[in-house]
């Protein structure tokens, strides 16, 4: 009987322990905060200005719960992805991350949000620069936030074959750069948002900065022909100097299978340290949609009309990145 | 009408389901194996495809309908080059006997495998039917797969008159038919490919031979992707089954890795699947909806959550049927009766149960 007791009471005690633990891991985080708290107003005291940044620290600190309550759901079994692969509650759970990046890190700029259209499908049109493509999350991360509505990029093939990335920019709703997947995402409605430059345009030099490449021979303009959707072209100011890229070691690319092999100030020198961006200051100009709308499906074959539009949208791009640039006064503080 | 490859799920069980149907005058079937499953209504014939007397046969009985379900997609089921020389000179030489002059053949149904559009990281991310494959087929299967299909589309040039239906189905799950993914997902823990979770679709086995049946019922003739609407991605399907991911494969050289050890310990899982497990298909169905007017039961969540349902019961022994002991009790009852007109024929048959009345008397003496 004594033993039975005591069995018991040992597990209740058990019981009782499990608890107290739990409880101070739940609030670690919480007396994590507030004591940053108090030493970011020490410091501010001191100093007389902000030198830890509380909001995007609390951001981060949101980011990293929710990714946790969605991966425990994910766990489960409990998620539903599109045909594309697409997850919109993990890209929610993103967004925050490269939404730090885009308030804070680079104090992007955004005008014109106005010509994106509220409601179906869009073009999305923009030079490409900046090694990784940065300018894609970027400019998302604008439309998400000001026109609330979701785009879709289409990113290089090669990412196909890249493990980690190659379900992450899917479950972000990238998909490949396949003509197909484009006509299928902007006929049900989708804002898809493409670089025509492509690699060219992520693996310039630095010399050639904010100096356009072809634009592919009008792939996306046909996509846009065969849809009836307008095209809207974009252009980002900053990304193009956030890795100066010096020279391009071609051998060492087709060795890893990259599109190429950047030297910059700081890569490959500094190891993983060198992929740290630079943080200039970006801005990104929405321009007024050119309207594809009224040519019929019929259209797209006319190969006159399509490089007749391709170097209209470029041209717009490229004179909106002068008029950009002429207002910059510095690369790092704009 | 004439069935191929009766001794295989497929096959037996269209058979099976088509038995019901009173539009259907007779059926045959023909595989080198007998079928495993009883079949009442269906005239079974022990004849090889790849021989030449396939044709004498179509002739002999003035087949209508041909329904080619004798492909094999599982290499389980055989050996390497015999599932070549079935997929390939198999369908070759039935082709040829029904395009052959006189032959009465009007309807042809095809099951395929949407293999066909193989799974490379460049491809598009849905595929509808009408697209082709750009890169060439890596490994024998989905290149005798190509050549399948391009000896139903001569046949369809040779015969126009005659209404041909391609099926191409997903990957199959469902409680009874054992394919790769099946036998993958059995395993404790799932193997994947380091850094990669592929997009995969599944048909469930009753919707895949419901789908058969249709085509075999009505006349759609074209190509059409059979797969659950929706998508799952191998995680997802490896969280709703309670399993562990274990990344294993490496992503360069996993198809040469899996081969290797396929070839030490037969693994039950061929190596060009592993590329579906690194890039992931997905098909578009639409036309299946509606053009092909077939609604699937089973949506590709539906299927792998059905089949982790099913598989948590698989290893109890099975439930006793009611029918069973139905059949018994009539048995009995007209066994007892004097007043049967033709009991001398009745109790005859009987007979051969007696042995196990002791076993029998229960259930009928407690009614």
């Amino acid at each position: 009987m004594s033993g039975r007791a005591g069995t018991s009471r040992s597990r209740a005690n058990g019981r009782r322990r499990l608890p107290s633990l739990q409880t101070l891991t739940r609030e670690l985080p919480a007396t994590a905060m507030t004591a940053t708290g108090a030493v970011a107003l020490r410091l501010r005291e001191l100093t007389g200005r902000d030198v830890i940044d509380l909001e995007s620290l609390q951001d981060l600190v949101s980011v990293g719960y929710r990714a946790v309550e969605v991966r425990n759901q994910h766990r489960a079994g409990s998620f539903a992805v599109d045909e594309f692969g697409y997850d919109r509650e993990y890209t929610n759970t993103i967004v925050p991350l490269f939404r730090l990046l885009y308030r804070r890190y680079w104090r992007v700029e955004t005008t014109g949000l106005e010509h994106v259209p509220r409601h179906g499908g869009a073009l999305l049109v923009s030079n490409h620069s900046g090694v990784l493509p940065f300018d894609g999350a970027m400019i998302e991360i604008a439309v998400i936030d000001e026109a609330d509505r979701y785009p879709r990029a289409l990113v290089a093939s090669f990412f196909g074959t890249m493990p980690v990335l190659s379900w992450f920019l899917r479950r972000t709703g990238q998909t490949l750069g396949h003509p197909d997947d484009a006509l299928r995402l902007l006929r049900s409605g989708e804002l898809v948002l493409v670089f025509p430059e492509g690699v060219r345009g992520t693996g310039k030099l630095y010399s050639e900065r904010y100096r356009l490449r072809r634009f592919g021979r009008g792939g996306f303009v046909e996509m846009a022909l065969r849809a009836g959707v307008p095209v809207v072209p974009i252009s980002v100011v900053g990304s193009e100097e956030i890795y100066p890229m010096l020279a391009d070691v071609q051998p060492l690319a087709r060795l890893f299978g990259f599109p190429y092999f950047p030297i910059t100030p700081t890569f490959p020198w500094l190891g993983p340290l060198g992929l740290v961006p630079l943080p200039t200051k970006w801005r990104i100009r929405f321009h007024a949609p050119v309207h594809t709308e009224d040519y019929g499906a019929g259209a797209a074959d006319d190969p006159s009309l399509v490089m007749r539009i391709s170097d209209e949208v470029r041209d717009t791009i490229q004179a909106g990145l002068m008029a950009e640039l002429m207002e910059r006064r510095s690369v790092f503080r704009g | 009408m004439l069935i191929t490859g009766v001794s295989r799920f497929w096959g037996c069980q269209l058979a099976k389901g088509l038995e019901a149907e009173p539009s259907i005058e007779r059926i045959v079937a023909v595989d080198t194996a007998t079928p495993p499953i009883e079949l009442s209504r269906t005239d079974f014939v022990r004849a090889d495809i790849r021989h030449g007397l396939i044709g004498k046969l179509l002739h002999a009985i003035d087949i209508d309908t041909v329904v080619h379900a004798g492909l094999i997609v599982d290499p389980r089921r055989a050996g390497a080059r015999q599932v070549h020389e079935t997929n390939v000179i198999g369908t070759m030489n039935l082709l040829a006997a029904c395009s052959a002059s006189g032959s009465a053949v009007r309807k042809l149904v095809v099951k395929s495998s949407t293999a066909v559009y193989g799974a490379e990281a460049e491809d598009p991310s849905i595929w509808s039917e009408e697209m082709v494959r750009r890169a060439p087929a890596r490994d024998g299967f989905t290149r005798d797969l190509d050549e399948v299909e391009g000896y139903v589309r001569d046949f369809s040039l040779r015969k126009p008159d005659a209404v041909t239906t391609v099926l191409r189905f997903a990957n199959v799950l469902g409680p009874t038919h054992g394919t790769p993914f099946s036998r993958l997902f059995d395993l404790a823990a799932i193997p994947t490919v380091l850094g990669f979770d592929p997009r995969l679709q599944f048909v469930h086995e009753a919707d895949a031979v419901a789908t058969l049946k249709h085509a075999v019922l009505h006349e759609r003739p074209g190509t059409f992707n059979v797969a659950g609407s929706g998508v799952v991605i191998l995680s997802q399907a490896i969280s709703m089954m309670g399993k562990a991911n274990l990344p294993v494969l490496p992503f360069a050289g996993a198809g040469m890795l899996v081969d290797v050890v396929n070839r030490a310990v037969p693994l039950g899982f061929p190596a060009h699947l592993t590329r579906l497990l690194q890039f992931g298909r997905v098909v578009d169905t639409a036309a299946l909806r509606e053009r092909f007017g077939v609604a699937l039961q089973y949506s590709t969540p539906d299927t792998v959550l059905e089949h982790v349902r099913s598989r948590r019961t698989r290893d109890l022994p099975p439930a006793p049927s009611r029918r069973a002991y139905e059949a018994e009790l009539e048995e009995f009852l007209q066994a007892q009766s004097p007043a049967s007109a033709n009991g001398h024929r009745k109790t005859a048959r009987a007979r051969p149960a007696t042995r196990r009345r002791p076993a029998r008397r229960g259930p009928v003496d407690r009614s």
